[in-house]
This record gives C-alpha cells, structure tokens and sequence, in this order.
C-alpha cells in the first residue's frame, strides 16, 4: 500500500504590505461648520474621543462641499425621511436665502446614524435629500440649482454612540457647489 | 500603492494512507459532541530549535480548533514523553500512554529550519485505533508558519467532518485605521491586516467574487458613490458601475456572469442585475420604497434583499427568474443585511429589538427563527464562512465597532481586531 507518495501542489500567492500605511497623518480638522450650538457639543465629542477614532478626518479627506453660511441642517426620526414641522421652517428660511443668492448651486447631503445597514442607510440619507430637495423646489427654487448626494452613515456630525449623538447624524446639510 | 506580491509554494504531500481513512467521526451540529484531542507542540527535527515556529503553529492551530467548537483539549501539563519524541509514522507513537490521558485523537509534528526556509510536517492521529487519519507537508519560508498551520486546521477539519475548514481564506473589511475609510484584507483570526485601496475618500460594502478573485466595493472618490471591481492578487482596479446617485451593495452572482447592485439613478433604490462589463442587464425591483443589499441564493436563482415597501424595513426574496417576491422576517420593526448561507438552508439577518441590533438566523422558508447575539451593543453585518460553519460580523459590545466571528449557532464568539480603530463590514473570502 505505502509504494507511491502523490506530489500534491498546493500554490499559495501572498500578500505582502510594503512599508505599512506610511501616509502622513493629515491634520484632524473639525467637521463642525456652522451652527454654534452643535458645535459646541461637536467640539467636546471630539474630546472624549481624541486620537482614537477620529471619523471627522474622513470628513475632510472628501474633496467636498463648502458650507453655506446662511442655511441650516434639518434632522430626522430614527429610519424616517419624512420633513417635521421643523425641517419644513427651516427649509423655509433656507429657501428665501437661496432666493437672495440666485448664482449659487447647492449640494443637499443626507445622512444618517451609524446604526442598520451600511446599504440601507445609503438609500434612506439619499430619501432625506430628496425630500429636503423637492420641498426646497415646492418654495420656487430651481431643481436645476440642487443637486443630492447620501453619505449613509459615514459622515457623522457627531462622532459617539448615543442618542443624542444618533440624533444630531440624522440630517441634511446643505454645501455650496464651487 | 505600497503593496508588494511575493509568491509562496506550499508543497504538501498527500500521504498515500490518508486517502483511506474514509471513516469519519459523526458530527452534526458545533458543539453537539466534543472529541478529545491531544495537540502537541511542534518538535525541531532538522535544523535549530525554534520556539516562535513551534509556539506560533501551535498557537495559530488550536484556536482554529478550538473555534470548530468540535473539540476539548487534553491539557498539555498531562502529557508524558511520547509529547517530546519526533517519531511520526504510527508505529512509533505510543498510543496507550495517549489512550490514558483520554485523548482519542493526537496532532503531533515536526520543524526544519534552515535560514528562512521552513518545512513543516504534521500528523493527525486516530488514538483509539492507532493510526494515521491525515498527514501533511508543507515547505516555504519562516514567515508562512500562520499558513501552513490554517491549511493544517483545515485538513483537520476536513478529515474528521468530510467539510474542509474556512481557515486559509481571507476577511476583507472597512477600517479607519489609516485616516480613511479604505478596504483591508486579514487573516481569518485577524492577523496579518493589509491595506488594499488607497483612496483617501470613502469605501464601502465589500464583497468577494464567489471564486475570491476579486472584490466589489463602492467609493467615493469621484465624488458619488460608484461601484469599484480590483483584482485582489494584480491590484488592478476599475470602475464599473458610476450612474447620478446610489451605485452600492455590489454583489457578483454565484455564475460571476452578473452583479446585483443598487441604483438610483431614477430617484428612488431599486435592484438592478449588470453584466460584468457594467451594463444593465435587468431590474429587480420596482416599489416606492428603499430596495437593497442584495444576496444570491447559493443556485443564484433567488436573491434576498430589505425593502421597506410595506413600511418598515423586512427582508424579502425574490425570484430573479419568474419576479416572485415573498417576506421573509415578520418580527420587530428593523430587519436588515440578509446573507444567504453557502448551504442555501438558513440566511442571516440584523433585527432591531429594544434599541439594539442583533444577529439572527432563519430557514428560507421563514420558520425556525434564532436568534444568535445577546448582551449589550450592536451586532450587524453577519456574513457566512465558505463552509457555513462560522458567522462573520461587527459590533460595537466593547464600546466601539470591531470584527467578530462566532460559529453558526451563535457560541464561540471572539473579537479578531483591535479597537484602536473602526473596523466593519466584513466579508469572508472562498477558500483560496
């Protein structure tokens, strides 16, 4: 039984990672851009979480959109798109600024909190866009001047995991196209 | 991209006698029936002692062993001299002293070490009748000594289960680890993270092709989220899918013929089935709602995706075929993520219950519920092992998001990365 050893050849291609993640570290610069009061809260976030998960970097890094002085986030329910009575007084004001910036583009960003799915939560931050869009077009402005993108749950204002951090995530923020 | 290809041979040698070990132990279920197993450390046969070979092999094996849940180890502390003597042909083990300390199965083996080549030889052994169950060489550098000890456990498994273990594959993740979201390969347990994009943008939604070569994953690094396909042993990478909106949840069908992804291009997320070259092949769904995160049935005939057509969001499948599209889950408010098991029997699931998410498991047909993740945090993303053995997931339990895996009825769960970082969306390779 023991005359013949079968040559099995088992190929194996390995990775191998040359000199690790050398990126330089880029600068933690703040997600926060308007709004003193979320800021503010934004700000001690970043405190407590400091040099150990920074998510605002990710922020930065997207070659993104400028915020826009004078409009403001609207927020949602948890696994909700639809506009509160709030978002729709905000929108409001939104609108009658953009209405006195007739050149300007605006790029509506929905988002959400870190919790479900990465995939759901892409499609549920881009029905907040949407909606924060079609209302802002119900007020007269130009669909030609808005445009929507999602970031799901990657862009968190607020980088913890808690209520009222979840809170804060779910919203629309409006950015200035260049 | 700093990533650098090196090419290893693993020669092994299949044993002529392990052909005919065709008697397999009777296992049904993880944990059901537990065979005492008696795992020696690696003895030097040519060449310096090494204790980092010897130690690492060991370590590596017993917990791939140990995470099969098929096993109890006989403490090493009761082991007496035939642990320390070289001999591996079954006529030089001495099987009544390993009969003593209750062991029914042994690994036992040895080590050259000659500069950086490695040869390793391992054994498993049939105690109760004396002989050889599985032999195996493997022969490349120090450096390999983590794989050749995964393709050990999974010859192991293989052996006494008739089912290969999942072990030489490979997880691909999301990590944060270098300032941004990019895509990362690890080993099984964790070890051995790389880098693979390098976008300084967002990826997302990673997702092997079923023969492994490849991955599908979204970025944004022209600014919308469009969908990416690279070649994991070339590096190449191109976009395939870049409609206006939402090009994510990629998935490769079983065939590789086609992708199901997510658009919405039309204002509203659908499912929609490309070709390989990104063209629009069909659409899946069509409901006011949010339709996504597609996964093949294992026949590629079926796919299960959440849609809150009907309210919240359920998980559904549908019929690629014929459009038959029934709900799956009923419970709670918030069920999400499907991963269909590589068995085609069960598909796995997050639900939201109590403010938590947890990971669950369900037939196809919808009965047989359970639910696999208790305690505090969240449990999501749970994708299938090759084997259906294990579940791979992320959870937030130890106060920030890592990577765990547990076995399929949800025991043996462990962390695999550290929580210096945000470490998420896991995938499981094919066996490589």
């Amino acid at each position: 039984m023991k005359t013949m050893q079968m040559l099995k050849v088992v190929l194996v291609v390995l990775f191998l990672f040359g000199g690790l993640v050398g990126c330089a570290k880029t600068p933690p610069v703040s997600a926060v851009e308007d709004q003193a009061k979320v800021a503010q809260s934004d700000m001690s976030q970043q405190e407590e979480a400091k040099g150990v998960d920074d998510k605002s970097m990710q922020g930065e890094a997207v070659p993104s959109h400028e915020a826009m002085a004078g409009m403001q986030r609207i927020y949602f329910d948890f696994d909700q798109f639809t506009l509160s009575d709030e978002a729709r007084s905000i929108l409001a004001e939104n609108a009658k600024y953009l209405q006195t910036m007739n050149d300007v583009q605006v790029v509506i960003e929905g988002h959400c909190d870190e919790r479900g799915s990465d995939e759901y939560n892409l499609a549920l931050g881009e029905s907040r866009a949407l909606a924060a869009k079609s209302y802002l077009v119900s007020l007269g402005i130009s669909s030609s001047r808005l445009s929507v993108i999602s970031y799901g749950e990657e862009k968190p204002l607020v980088n913890a995991s808690n209520e009222d951090a979840w809170a804060q995530n779910r919203r629309a923020e409006f950015k200035a196209v260049k | 991209m700093l990533l650098r290809c090196f090419m290893v041979f693993l020669i092994s040698l299949a044993l002529p006698w392990s052909s005919l070990a065709a008697t397999q132990i009777e296992i049904s279920a993880p944990g059901e029936q537990s065979i005492p197993l008696a795992l020696t450390t690696f003895l030097p046969d040519k060449g310096p002692q090494s204790e980092k070979i010897s130690g690492e092999f060991n370590e590596v094996l017993l917990a791939d062993l140990d995470l099969s849940g098929l096993f109890r180890f006989v403490a090493p502390k009761a082991f007496l001299d035939d642990a320390e003597r070289i001999g591996l042909f079954s006529t030089q083990v001495n099987f009544p002293q390993w009969r003593l300390l209750g062991a029914e199965t042994l690994i036992k083996g040895t080590y050259a070490l000659e500069g950086e080549k490695l040869i390793v030889e391992a054994r498993l052994f049939d105690v109760v009748n004396r002989r050889l169950l599985t032999g195996r060489r493997y022969v490349g550098e120090a450096k390999d000594v983590r794989r050749m000890a995964h393709a050990f456990a999974d010859q192991v498994l293989k052996e006494l289960t008739g089912e290969e273990g999942p072990f030489s594959a490979r997880i691909a993740y999301i990590s944060n680890q270098s300032g941004h979201s990019e895509l990362w390969l690890m080993d099984v347990d964790g070890h051995r993270p790389i880098r693979l994009t390098n976008h300084r943008s967002i990826v997302l939604n990673p997702d092997f092709s079923p023969h492994g070569k490849e991955l599908l994953f979204t970025s944004y690094r022209a600014n919308n989220p469009d969908l990416y396909r690279k070649e994991i042993y070339s590096g190449k990478e191109a976009k395939l899918s870049y409609k206006p909106g939402l090009n994510v949840a990629g998935r490769m069908a079983p065939s590789e013929r086609e992708i199901a992804l997510t658009l919405s291009k039309d204002g509203n997320p659908e499912i929609y089935l490309l070709d390989t070259s990104g063209r629009i092949r069909k659409r899946i769904t069509d409901s006011w709602g949010i339709d996504s995160d597609p996964s093949w049935s294992p026949d590629g005939n079926r796919l299960a995706f959440i849609s809150n057509r009907q309210g919240n969001p359920h998980v559904f499948i549908t019929d690629i075929f014929t459009g038959r599209t029934t709900r799956l889950t009923t419970k709670g408010k918030y069920n999400a993520t499907p991963a269909w098991g590589p068995k085609g029997d069960r598909i796995a699931f997050t639900r939201q219950e109590g403010g938590r998410f947890d990971i669950y498991t369900i037939n196809t047909d919808g009965t047989d519920e359970r639910r696999l993740t208790f305690g505090t945090g969240n449990s999501e993303h749970p994708r299938w092992s090759p084997d259906g053995r294990f579940l791979i997931y992320s959870s937030d339990k130890g106060g920030k998001r890592g990577i765990y895996v547990m076995r399929s009825d949800g025991t043996g769960s462990r962390r695999l990365t550290t929580l210096e970082s945000d470490s998420r969306h896991p995938a499981w390779s094919p066996r490589w």
